[in-house]
């Protein structure tokens, strides 16, 4: 019964005294992780421009833009609408934030005011940020416009001194900033990226552990090719060793090595990324042990179809590269029908929405429930097929 | 010593219709080391494998201690230990690790694995070598690791398959020396291998194969009488006179 868990620990003490296989499958995705700690997460600082349009020209869209030229890292590039379309369609910028007609007027009157926000795509991670500073610089506006407005109505032409008024009007303010009466809304005008709003880099890095994860599968088809090359195959074959226990010993490695990577690579992204709490990290786990599973099963599948490492390697490296690129490690592969359709043939696709929900997005694993049957239905699809095919291959 | 340990009885095995073991049967006695000769693709290693329980027999079968190869393989590997021709090791990591590895396969605990291993690479002379990876090794050391791991469940019959191809002299003379002392504790062993003075010195009987049919059983004396007499013919003129001269590969 302990021989499967023998192998186990057996090929993962083998990958672990294999330079070129943590090199390849750990010190990589540290390094990618690295550096993209240095793109997403090392500036803590926010730095970019708001493309602003102003079609209103009033008091309020004045103040509007005074106040965001006053954030701290934000500069203010003002834009004709014509200007700012032509930069859009150019892929210039990514958004512009767009005053109507008609701004000052309606907060004035305490009516709803809305900005409209064009963009491109999701408009990046900058645009996110700057649509979402112009959205918190108006409401903050239309509070002050509002208790400016209550203050006026209520107290002008009384006894009250100015300095009473100004405390009032500022308590009104307060107020008002929780419970505005006057509502500011942000139009997104353009393509409407994820639905989500969630950013680039919550995607990226559940995406690059999938994609790592993925890797496993060439590790995993290599197992019986290089225990035949080795010549240990047949020698295993003449101990005590039944073909099942090392089928079953040789999937518990895949699954090992797989969720080493995955704890380092969580670890990494909790510890240095800032990515999800403790307990996402052990939901995120508890996920990735399901894709390892799954990735196992495939790698096992390959492996007992090929007859060389070349056909085990170009094999599990095509799948995996179909996976990664239509999963949508990359980009959104929401953006077009196409890709959406294709993405969900792929294992990526489930794996990175249900790991991204669990590190970035307050979900828990049993919101996931679809997406980790599907792991599961894989992972024990793929290992009645490579066993089927494993004793055929190994006799 | 005259109790049969091992019998193939007319054991046949082709690959995409070419013969490779054509009718085979000997017999092997307990105790015993029986050697089997034969050129480059004689059939045997194809008929090694059928008797490990590798290779499953077109036809025939093998009796191991009564246990069928085809029936009972659960139970006749229990008894066996396999040397391969090829060297069938996990070369990164440490002599020791292959051996406990090996041992645990075999059935034994993890203590019992070590301590087993320990004695082993005592009996093949490489303890101060335990925890060096096999990588570093040379050829003969490999051999001699490949050796060692075949004992690691102490079988009644061992299979070395050209255990000595490829060493120096005094790696040979070291293999020598322990195929006779594990014989000498009981263990019953069928060698092949291509060095004629070797098979002289070490077996007690020999089986020589060729075409994948067996031409000739005896003891080296026996065979030597063939073709003159005992004391002045080599056992390589008797494989010369049976097997031909023609180039084989």
């Amino acid at each position: 019964m302990l021989r499967p868990v023998h192998i186990a620990l057996f090929e993962v003490r083998r990958y672990i005294v294999d330079r070129g296989d943590l090199a390849f499958s750990l010190a990589l995705p540290m390094a990618l992780f690295a550096l993209m700690y240095g793109v997403f997460g090392g500036d803590e600082t926010f730095n970019g421009t708001a493309n602003v349009v102003d079609l209103d020209g009033g008091p309020a869209a004045q103040e509007f833009v005074s106040r965001l030229e006053s954030v701290d890292g934000l500069q203010v590039r003002l834009r004709s609408l014509d200007e700012a379309d032509r930069a859009l369609a150019r892929t210039s910028i990514l958004t512009a934030i767009v005053i109507p007609p008609g701004f000052s007027d309606a907060l004035a009157a305490g009516e709803p005011v809305k900005l409209t926000v064009k963009q491109r795509g999701t408009g990046g991670d900058e645009g996110q940020i700057v649509s979402s500073i112009a959205l918190s610089v108006a409401q903050r506006i239309a509070a002050e416009v509002q208790a400016r407005r209550w203050a006026r109505t209520t107290m002008e032409g009384s006894a009250i001194p100015q300095p009473e008024i100004d405390q009032a009007a500022q308590a009104a303010v307060t107020q008002a900033d929780a419970d505005p009466a006057v509502d500011v809304a942000v139009v997104v005008e353009g393509e409407s990226g994820r639905a989500d709003g969630g950013q680039f880099v919550d995607r990226l890095l559940p995406g690059i552990l999938v994609m790592f994860l993925m890797f496993a599968v060439t590790l995993s088809s290599q197992v019986i090719v290089d225990e035949r090359r080795l010549g240990t195959l047949e020698r295993l074959l003449t101990t005590r060793l039944t073909l099942n226990q090392l089928f079953a010993g040789k999937f518990l490695a895949g699954v090992a090595r797989a969720m080493l990577q995955a704890v380092v690579l969580l670890a990494l992204a909790y510890a240095v990324l800032r990515v999800g709490g403790p307990s996402s990290f052990f939901q995120a786990l508890a996920f990735a042990l399901l894709v390892a599973a799954a990735v196992g099963a495939i790698g096992l599948v390959i492996g007992a179809a090929a007859r060389t490492r070349e056909q085990a390697t170009w094999a599990a490296v095509f799948f995996t590269m179909f996976m990664t690129i239509f999963g949508g490690t990359f980009f959104d592969p929401s953006e077009t029908k196409a890709l959406d359709v294709l993405s969900h043939v792929t294992l990526n696709r489930y794996a990175i929405d249900a790991l991204e929900g669990i590190t970035s997005g307050g979900k828990s694993f049993a919101d996931y429930g679809v997406q980790a049957g599907i792991m599961a239905g894989v992972a024990v699809a793929a290992l009645t097929v490579a066993r089927w095919a494993f004793r055929r291959t190994v006799k | 010593m005259n109790e049969e340990f091992l019998a193939a009885k007319e054991l046949r095995k082709a690959f995409n219709g070419n013969v490779a073991v054509d009718v085979v049967s000997f017999s092997i006695m307990r105790k015993e080391i029986f050697g089997l000769l034969g050129p480059n693709g004689a059939g045997k290693t194809t008929t090694i494998r059928m008797m490990a329980t590798v290779l499953p027999p077109d036809g025939g079968d093998v009796m191991v201690d009564g246990h069928s190869v085809l029936r009972h393989a659960g139970e006749v590997r229990k008894l066996i230990g396999v040397c391969p021709q090829e060297l069938a090791l996990y070369p990164e990591l440490t002599a020791l690790e292959n051996l406990v590895f090996f041992g645990q396969m075999a059935g034994l605990g993890g203590k019992q694995a070590k301590e087993a291993a320990g004695e082993n690479l005592l009996l093949v002379g490489l303890q101060d070598r335990a925890k060096d990876a096999v990588a570093k090794f040379s050829g003969g050391m490999k051999r001699r690791v490949n050796l060692a791991i075949s004992l690691m469940s102490r079988p009644a019959l061992l299979f070395l398959d050209e255990p000595t191809v490829g060493i120096d002299p005094q790696s040979r003379n070291h293999i020598f020396e322990t195929v006779q002392r594990l014989r000498g504790e009981g263990m019953t062993v069928l060698y092949t291998t291509h060095y004629m003075e070797e098979a002289d010195r070490l077996c007690d009987r020999l089986a020589i194969m060729d075409h994948g049919q067996l031409i000739a059983v005896g003891t080296p004396r026996e065979l030597k009488a063939q073709i003159g007499q005992p004391e002045k013919v080599t056992l390589e003129e008797v494989f010369l006179s049976l097997t031909g001269r023609r180039l084989r590969d």
